[in-house]
């Protein structure tokens, strides 16, 4: 109840936009956020309204709303006045008491409308045009699929790739329909290999940005419980992203078998099923792991390739492989691939060092699944540090598995770190639950404000430390 | 529930400002981050007054007049000594903080010099930092070199003298110190730190003029025989029975001048692998490279200096080698570093956090130890008068 008044805030109308917005316009998951919302001035803590058009003529729409609901209440009230009429009176103050609900749910109406009349006719049209680009393209298309790791899978092989050919990728983490069709429209049909990020929200969503893409070559780089809020069921995830196979058919399909959901769905003797071991002929040898990258060297018949990449931790060795093995297939040399995967470096907030006061600080921010923290982990482990400190807020989207994920990360953490720091939030106690468990006696801090540690790291860490950040934790899930 | 920290900064001092920067940056933000204490900021005015607010956190404060608005539109505050130290802002109703941690951020005269720790023994509460006896040794340069010597540690040779006795008998002691010491000397202020009022001087001339300098701050005043071949270094420790030493450091300054305020300070300094730095965070070569075991013969001495003045907490020790007889001299303490030398800190292994954890625990451990002290015990004396 204190923060009831915090809904008649003049900033109110602008929150519930930009809660929409961050919902990304999905109604469901803005309903799910309001109702869990009880101080509406504590909502845009990591990022403002971004003012597009259509956040923009929400906004005034919102405004429009709570004008009319005003107007009717001052009207209500007069006329209770002036006729003595004690319901009218009432009424209005009903009314003044339930406008913030009536424009958190009525601005949904236009939102349906508008996108109903005009914003679905708008992207049909997107799509159609996107495909009949993609159609007759002739570049080599690869599709990627999975829960995690595929933004990562884009950037090696666009590295490695562009080496010798011209390469375009769906930029960012664009992978919906109508980003990867506006991306199609961009390309100025030249390219000789197109690299397409596929997103997945619902059953189905695979099999319809195939048919938009028209993959030539797949790669599934893992499946987990991230999105399992979305799927409910890590059957339905599965499914889903093997929607790639069912299109590809005979075409080729490299699978990433470090993930056991993705290793129970590949028969013996599948040449592309991927690791760190090797891929389709491709053996491993050598991993050599350190703050500043990782070194390996790859062999199939008399081809031998030394790999140098400054990309940190032996789990990417396997996606590296991938960009080989495609690499030697369109021709290049093994010359050409070592050359470019020198290139590869970590991106940006994965895996991404930074040399802060004598400390190594591993931003690896981005990552949001439970295989990622593992292989952090594992890399925390293997490098030489006076303190090894974790820092992370926990998973988002992890569903019915929220607690045992999070009790296992726990026990996972508690075998490498010294110390702990947990941003305060619904799965902190899972977490500490899970550290306790397993004995962990190093330090533990709580941060109740994740920005505030953040930007004061510097303050925290001190020569010889070697940090890993994981994981974010945005307002939508706060 | 939360420890109470006062954090005191300020002060009737020529050193105020640092004084300032120290308390803010390097304690009050770190403590607050540290999480566990309610961190109390105390300013104490150059007019002497005492104030307590939370917008004294803020540096923009500070910046143009708006600490003399501050101070003029708010009440100083009171203190109340029962048995321990509360803070009181006088009003319609009084707001009382007790304090139950003392961390002195005050650089100079009053703060440094054991004037703040007196005040605050006589409170009974724990306090970061060395005790009374060892601030009045570190402040004077003439007491520390004294103790120094009859602890058998090697220090430049000197001559000091009172400003009365400078401004009676001139020519006889200007005759002395150019008889006794060699040029090139330093003409320091015997009790003021941050390098305020030293000069270099190289002739007879320069000498007298250096000395009205350094007579203008203060009323005592040693003059140093330079040491040859010099090297300088510092080393910061930390620490009461166990030391903790932190880097060997070496300003980088030019060959013909010494580490001045302004190079202290204001220089713009390198840039190291992080953001640029300042004065001598940003100049300074850490760890030093010294040759034929020096590293290991600065820590050493410097150890057997803190020791041999009593100093507790934390104390930056400066250190003068003639790298051509190997000698380490001993130069000055700095009992309380400018931000507590934080990067060098760092830089050994020890973060901005558990740095200040670390010395409020030094504190509430020798403040326990001090407790087991019997002090006070009842007499049948006064029954005689």
């Amino acid at each position: 109840m204190k923060h009831f008044w915090t809904r008649f805030h003049p900033s109110y109308p602008r929150t519930i936009i930009y809660m929409l917005q961050s919902s990304e316009y999905n109604i469901g998951n803005y309903f799910i956020w309001l109702n869990r919302t009880k101080n509406f001035l504590s909502v845009t803590r990591r990022r403002n309204l971004d003012y597009t058009i259509k956040a923009s003529l929400l906004l005034v729409t919102a405004w429009l709303i709570l004008l009319c609901v005003y107007t009717f209440v001052i009207y209500a009230i007069i006329k209770s006045i002036i006729s003595m009429d004690i319901l009218i009176a009432l009424l209005g103050v009903v009314l003044f008491m339930i406008s913030p609900m009536i424009v958190a749910f009525g601005i949904t109406i236009p939102l349906f409308i508008g996108h109903k009349l005009i914003q679905e006719p708008k992207q049909r049209k997107t799509l159609k045009a996107a495909s009949d680009i993609i159609l007759k393209h002739s570049a080599i298309k690869i599709a990627i699929a999975g829960s995690y790791g595929k933004t990562t899978a884009k950037e090696i092989l666009q590295t490695v790739l562009s080496e010798t050919k011209k390469v375009a990728h769906t930029p960012g983490n664009i992978n919906t329909p109508i980003g990867i069709s506006r991306f199609i429209k961009k390309l100025d049909h030249k390219e000789d290999v197109i690299i397409f990020e596929l997103g997945e929200e619902r059953v189905g969503d695979v099999r319809k940005l195939c048919e938009l893409t028209k993959p030539d070559i797949g790669v599934i780089t893992g499946i987990n419980e991230a999105h399992l809020s979305s799927f409910g069921t890590l059957e339905l995830t599965t499914a889903t992203i093997f929607e790639l196979k069912g299109y590809l058919g005979d075409k080729p399909l490299y699978k990433n078998t470090e993930s056991l959901l993705v290793k129970a769905e590949v028969t013996d003797g599948d040449k592309l099923a991927f690791s760190r071991k090797g891929v389709n002929g491709w053996h491993v040898s050598d991993i050599k792991t350190s703050i500043i990258g990782t070194k390996f060297v790859a062999q199939k018949d008399d081809k031998i390739i030394s790999a140098s990449t400054g990309l940190l931790g032996e789990h990417n060795i396997g996606t590296i492989l991938v960009a080989v093995d495609i690499a030697d297939s369109i021709g290049l040399t093994s010359v050409q691939i070592e050359a470019g995967i020198n290139k590869t470096k970590p991106f940006e907030h994965r895996m991404q060092p930074k040399f802060i006061h004598g400390a190594w600080v591993i931003d690896d921010t981005y990552n949001g699944n439970s295989e990622g923290v593992q292989a952090g982990l594992l890399l925390l482990k293997s490098l030489d540090a006076k303190r090894r400190i974790y820092i992370t807020p926990g998973l988002v989207e992890q569903g019915i598995k929220t607690k045992e994920v999070h009790e296992k990360i726990g026990r996972q953490i508690a075998k490498v770190a010294d110390v702990v720091v947990l941003m305060n939030n619904s799965v902190t106690d899972y977490i500490s639950a899970g550290l306790k468990e397993s004995g962990f006696d190093g330090k533990l801090i709580i941060a109740d404000d994740p920005l505030k540690f953040y930007s004061n790291l510097d303050a925290f860490v001190a020569a010889g430390d070697v940090v890993l950040m994981q994981n974010d934790w945005t307002d939508n899930y706060a | 529930m939360n420890k109470t920290i006062a954090v005191f900064f300020g002060g009737k001092s020529t050193e105020h400002d640092i004084s300032i920067i120290t308390a803010l940056s390097s304690i009050i933000k770190p403590l607050e981050l540290a999480g566990g204490y309610n961190v109390v900021p105390v300013y104490i005015a150059k007019d002497g007054k005492w104030f307590s607010d939370e917008k004294l956190k803020d540096i923009s404060l500070f910046r143009g007049d708006g600490i003399e608005d501050f101070c003029k539109k708010t009440k100083p505050l009171a203190v109340v000594f029962d048995g321990g130290m509360v803070l009181r802002k006088t009003g319609l109703k009084n707001k009382d903080i007790r304090v139950d941690i003392a961390f002195p951020a005050m650089h100079g005269p009053y703060g440094e010099d054991g004037s703040l720790m007196g005040l605050l023994r006589m409170a009974g509460i724990p306090f970061v930092g060395s005790d009374m006896a060892a601030s009045v040794i570190a402040m004077d340069k003439v007491l520390t070199k004294q103790v120094v010597q009859a602890n058998d540690i090697p220090t430049s040779k000197f001559i000091f003298f009172s400003k009365v006795e400078f401004e009676a008998n001139r020519d006889t002691i200007i005759k002395k110190v150019i008889n006794d010491l060699k040029f090139p000397q330093f003409v320091k202020p015997s009790h003021l730190g941050s390098s305020i009022g030293i000069t270099k001087v190289n002739n007879k001339d320069e000498l007298v003029n250096a000395i009205e300098v350094a007579a203008f701050y203060d009323d005592k005043i040693i003059v140093e025989e330079a040491i040859e071949n010099l090297i300088e270094v510092t080393v910061p420790i930390m620490g009461n029975e166990t030391l903790i030493p932190a880097l060997v450091e070496k300003p980088l300054s030019h060959g013909d001048d010494f580490f001045d305020f302004n190079t202290k300070y204001m220089s713009g300094g390198k840039k190291t692998s992080g953001a640029k730095q300042t004065g001598a965070q940003g100049y300074s070569e850490l760890p030093a490279k010294l040759p034929n075991g020096l590293y290991e013969a600065s820590l050493d001495i410097a150890q057997k200096v803190y020791r041999a003045t009593g100093c507790e907490g934390i104390s930056r020790i400066d250190l003068l080698i003639d790298s051509k007889s190997g000698i380490v001299y001993f130069n000055e303490i700095n009992p309380l570093p400018g931000s507590l030398y934080a990067h060098n800190w760092r830089a050994s292994g020890i973060s901005s956090i558990e740095l200040v954890s670390r010395l409020v625990d030094l504190a509430e451990e020798r403040f326990a130890r001090n407790q087991k002290l019997e002090t006070t015990f009842s007499s049948s004396f006064l029954k005689q008068f």
